[in-house]
Formats: C-alpha cells, structure tokens, sequence
C-alpha cells in the first residue's frame, strides 16, 4: 500500500488540530479563568492594614493599679457598607506613666472578657479563661495565648491606641 | 494502575470517545459550523464571570450601585470582570444571530432538524431574557431607566398589559422587588433552563449528526420534506455524505476550539479598551434622563418612535411576538426540500427584509436622540410637545429663541435660568396677573389646555443655552385673582 500525499496533508491538518485545540482550549480558559480566580481569591490574600488611632482619654483620668475599660463605635468599611462596630479596650497602668493596653477580646474565641474586681484578674465567662492583669499572661484556663496588647502613644497628655484585632484561637499573635 | 483504565473498565470510556468524538461526520464543513460551539464557549465565560461577580453583588436598591462600585474599585480584576461580562453578553448575542443565520441559510432547520431548530429558537429566547435582567442589575441611571421603558413596553400588550407589568416588576412600581425577581431569574431560573437547553441541543445535534451541506442533500430529492419517501432519501444522502472519513475529534472540535478562543480573546480585549459602562447612580425623579437599551433591543426601541401613538401597542409588543411565532412555526410550514437559501426566493427577500429592517431601526436609532441646541441636551418627549406648541402657536411672531424670532416680547433662549416651570405655567396662563402692563395675551383655557401649557412650561424651563448653567429663580408669585 502507498501513502498518497492526500492522506500526509490530511494527518499534518489533524495533528495541527489536535495541537490547536490544546492551545486555543488553555487561552480560553486562561484568559476568562484568571480574572475570575484573581477577583474570587484576593480576599485570601495581600492585607494591607491601615492604623486606627482611638483616642482612649487624658493620660491623668486613669487610676493606677486598677483596669479601665473603655467602649467606643468603630466605623468601618464593611465592603461596600458603612458599618458601625461596638469595640473596646482594657487599659492598665502601673504609675501613669506607662500604660498598656489589651484589645477587649478574650484570646480564645474573642468575648468579651471582664475584670473580677475580688481575685483581681481578667475572666472570660465562655469558657471560664484567667489573665494576670499586669502582664496579660494566662492563669487558667483554654486561652492559647496572653491577652492582646495595642501599640499605645502619648500626644499632648493625651493616650491613643492603634486598635487592631488578631486572630482567635491560635497560640501565635497575628493579624486578623 | 492505570487510572485510565480503571475508568475505562467501569464507565466504557473507549466507546464514549468512539460515539462522541471519532463518530464521522459531513466532508467540506464550513468555519460558519463553529458558530454554535463559539456560543457555547462564550455561555461558559458568562458563567465563570457572572458566579465571581455575583460573589460581591448585592442585589437591594440601597447597595447595588455600591457594590458595583466595590467591584471596579477594589476587588482585584473587578473592573476587568465586569468588562468581560458586558462585552461577553454581546458577543454571545452577536454569536446567536449569526449562527441562527447560518443555519436559516443551509436549511438546516428542515426535516429531520425540526426539534433542534425549536430549542434553538428558546435558547435565544433565554439569552434574550438573561441580556433583559442583566441591564437592571448594576442600578444606575441607564439601568433603571431602560427596564422602566421596557416594562412599559410590555405594558401596551392588550388586555394583559397591566398584569405583566405588574409580574414583571413584582409590584405597581419599579423599585426593590423588581431587582431582587430580575437577580433571581437572572443568577438563578435562567442558567438553570439555558443549561438544559443547551443539554437538550446538544443531544440531538449529537443524535441527528451535524447538518450535511445543502448540496450533497438536495440531488434527485423529493420535492417535498413531507413526501413519504424523504426519509428514505435523506437518509441515503445524509450517509452519502460522509464518506470522506472526516472526524468530529479533531477535524470539527479544532475549528471550534480555534473561533471560540478568537471570541474569547475579542471579549478580553473588547472589556480591556473599553471596559463596562457605569452610570451616576439610579435616580427615579431625574425624569430628563433619556434611556437607551443595549443595542439588540434597539429595533424595538426604535420602533416605538416611529409608529403613531394608537398603533404603538399593537406594533411594540405585536411584531416582535409576530417574528418570533413564524421563526418558532418555520420548520413545519416550510416544507420544500430545497435547502441553500439562493434558491429559496420567499426565505432569501425574508432574511434580507429581517436584518435589514432591524438594521436600519438600530442606524437610526444610533443618530438619535438629537441633542437640542437650544437646550444643550435632548428633550424629553412633554418637552419636545411643547417645542411643537411654541412653534404652532407662533410664540416666535414675539420672542428670540437662540437669536430666531421677532423683537416684541422679551428674548427667551436663557428663560429656564431665571423661572421656574411652575412660574413658566402661571405666568403663561394669565401674563397680566404678573405685569399689569404686559401685551402678551393670556394663554389659559380655552386658548390652551393646562396639560398643553404645562408642555409649554417645560420647555421653557429647559431653555438654559447650551453651557446648561445652574438656574437661580426669580419668581414672585402675584396675589391670586379675585373672582
């Protein structure tokens, strides 16, 4: 049997096709897949955070030895809604000079934890955690990690913290 | 093991592949037969899109808008996304016609076709209902506007008029309920019923084989498809037909695959230069907003301008329902087994008549709206009726209007700078109320009625020369009339 040049052309043509409809298959779905992936998945990735200076109060209103604990509405921009958010902060200083400040979300699964004034600690009700009040440290408890403390600064005699929330339930201290 | 083989043994994979893609298929097919496929491609870019976007849509009067801005504004790839999915909408629309053409043209919709041609004709139906509902969605001024004169549309429909437009916006008016039924039937119904249509059309085309060309089934044919001996002789020729070994794998699916990628590639590039439109946000009381809707309704649209106003109803909705019910009946009432389209005269001057008609209605209204020059902008029809009234009435006998008319009375081409139309109204309707010494005579009934001295006013009031400056009203209103 003799190959007829009809049947070489034929079988170059397939085989072109064949390569043909890989390529034009993968440009395809490259070319819808890849914005619809990028705009699906970004959420997942490249955080940028902005600092959120809240003016907690004038440095010589805090007492000494005893936590403050200060509520205050947060705006936020929740995608394209404006929502508003109720937040808070303890605030602990030793002497009015130093101040440290926790974010107001217990360490475990973020309620809000409060001050038990008799055994001076901090007492998450949920899950029944204990922190030093001093040093955030846990006590007791299945708190994964100390409390979470916020960059302060002190401008004109007035206190501010950077608020920020972080991720609950891990024992590492990173960026929600 | 093999994974191929595993699944090969248990889901016969190898006789799939035989009866799918090595099945023989017409010699000589034509880069027209990708059309179809193209359409498909495009449907699954939509789909891809449309999902993403709908993960960042929200589908409420109060946060539409917003959200669509979110989407061009901070979602990564979310303007590109959007483009793609407008552009994608009317290539897919543009895909339709023309594989619907192509396959009018080879008589492809005759016997045994007849099923196919009909799920088509919904196929298109549907995809006319996905561009319909889509339009709404972003809620800006164009999207409000269009689906406000499109359901008005639906409104001239005879006797059912009312309910479908109360079905089609859930309620008397458009607002919340219509988006949320257009988002529905959008994101939900329609994909739903397109993709068992497009099933059910693939299933056939897969049963019945791609359609022969109109040669190779018309030689020593029956005069007649419903001839008792067609069947028989189609079948001889349609088998006849493939002789040439011609395979659907990779002899079609490469073609298809190359002209659904050229499509892919000119949505991109289409959404990269120009990207989706986005419109101030809706505004239900900006009444001077003149909507136009995408360029496939444009025919209707167009149509509705041309037509006097006691047959606009029977035209808007009467010939479109008209054209759809004949392409929908066409397969049983064409029965002539002739297939090319050259030596089909009726079908040939149709088709002509069709695309040229629905052409030359998109060319024109393509031109229009005019942009009236003493207003700097289009008027709306109340005040296009009053432009005719201050011409039939010679109002231009006394004023200047942009430098034309007498020099009697007081120039008029900035008047909607300094009245408002209520004043307008007033003042025309008794001028000496206003200024005892004035000649303009009083147009109030029964010179005028007050519908057409409304008209009047609205006009003037849209008389703020051609840089549109913002008006600052002077009006004081007399005391009124003693009886």
């Amino acid at each position: 049997m003799t190959v007829q040049p009809a049947d070489v052309v034929r079988a170059g043509r397939r085989a072109f096709l064949k390569w043909a409809t890989a390529v034009s298959g993968f440009l395809s779905a490259l070319l819808a897949g890849v914005p619809a992936a990028r705009a699906f998945l970004s959420p997942a990735f490249g955080h940028k955070r902005t600092e959120k200076w809240v003016r907690l109060g004038e440095v010589d209103q805090f007492d000494t030895e005893v936590p403050t604990k200060l509520d205050f509405v947060d705006t936020a921009n929740d995608a394209w809604v404006e929502a508003r958010r109720l937040r808070n902060v303890w605030i602990y200083t030793p002497d009015g000079e130093h101040f440290t400040v926790y974010n107001g979300r217990c360490t475990h699964l973020g309620c809000n934890y409060f001050l038990d004034s008799e055994k001076k600690v901090f007492r998450c009700p949920c899950h029944t955690g204990f922190f030093d009040i001093p040093t955030g440290a846990v006590l007791g408890g299945p708190p994964p990690r100390p409390l979470d403390t916020l960059q302060v600064k002190v401008e004109d005699g007035v206190l501010y913290a950077d608020y920020e929330d972080f991720r609950l339930g891990v024992p590492g201290k990173a960026s929600a | 093991m093999n994974p191929f083989r595993w699944l090969d043994e248990r889901l016969e994979l190898r006789r799939a592949k035989r009866d799918l893609l090595d099945r023989e298929v017409p010699d000589r097919l034509t880069w027209w037969h990708t059309l179809g496929s193209a359409t498909l491609t495009v449907f699954l870019v939509q789909l891809i899109t449309g999902v993403t976007l709908a993960t960042y849509y929200s589908p409420s009067p109060d946060h539409a808008y917003d959200s669509i801005r979110f989407i061009n504004t901070q979602v990564a790839s979310g303007a590109l996304l959007r483009g793609i999915h407008h552009w994608g909408a009317s290539v897919m629309v543009v895909l339709i016609i023309a594989h619907m053409i192509r396959v009018f043209a080879v008589g492809a919709y005759k016997y045994p076709r007849e099923i196919n041609w009909v799920v088509g004709m919904g196929l298109f139906l549907i995809v006319m209902a996905f561009s319909f509902t889509g339009y709404l969605l972003p809620w800006d001024q164009k999207a409000y506007w269009a689906t406000a004169v499109g359901t008005n549309i639906a409104g001239t429909t005879p006797v059912l008029g009312a309910a479908l437009v109360a079905l089609l916006r859930g309620g008397a008016e458009l607002g919340a309920a219509t988006l949320a039924r257009f988002y529905a039937f959008h994101a939900l119904w329609l994909p739903l019923v397109l993709t068992l249509f497009v099933f059910l059309h693939l299933v056939v085309v897969v049963r019945q084989g791609i359609a022969a060309r109109p040669k190779d089934l018309e030689v020593g044919a029956p005069k007649a498809t419903g001839d008792p001996a067609y069947p028989a002789y189609y079948r001889q020729a349609y088998a006849a037909s493939k002789r040439g070994g011609v395979r659907f794998w990779p002899d079609v699916l490469g073609k298809d695959a190359i002209v659904s990628a050229g499509a892919v590639v000119i949505i991109v590039l289409l959404a990269f230069v120009l990207g989706a439109p986005l419109d101030p946000p809706a505004d239900p009381t900006d009444t001077s907003y003149v909507p136009r809707p995408e360029w496939y309704f444009l025919p209707i649209y167009q149509l509705l301008k041309v037509v006097p106003g006691s047959l606009e109803s029977l035209i808007a909705v009467g010939v479109p329902t008209a054209v759809v019910l004949v392409l929908l009946g066409l397969p049983f009432f064409d029965r002539g087994s002739t297939r090319n389209l050259l030596h089909r005269p009726l079908a040939l001057i149709s088709l002509v008549a069709l695309l040229g008609g629905s052409g030359i209605l998109i060319g024109a209204a393509g031109v229009g709206p005019v942009t009236a020059p003493e207003a700097g902008r289009p008027l709306t029809s109340m005040e296009r009726a009053g432009r005719a009234l201050y011409q039939s009435q010679q109002c231009g006998g006394c004023h200047r209007i942009a430098g034309q008319g007498g020099e009697v009375g007081p120039d008029l081409s900035t008047v909607g700078l300094r009245h408002s139309a209520g004043w307008l109204h007033s003042f025309i309707e008794m001028p000496s109320r206003f200024y005892a010494e004035s000649h303009m005579p009083a147009y109030g009934p029964p010179t005028l009625s007050h519908q057409e001295i409304e008209e009047l006013a609205q006009y003037m009031s849209a008389l703020r020369g051609r840089t549109n400056a913002e008006p600052h009203f002077y009006d004081t209103f007399p005391p009124p009339p003693r009886p």
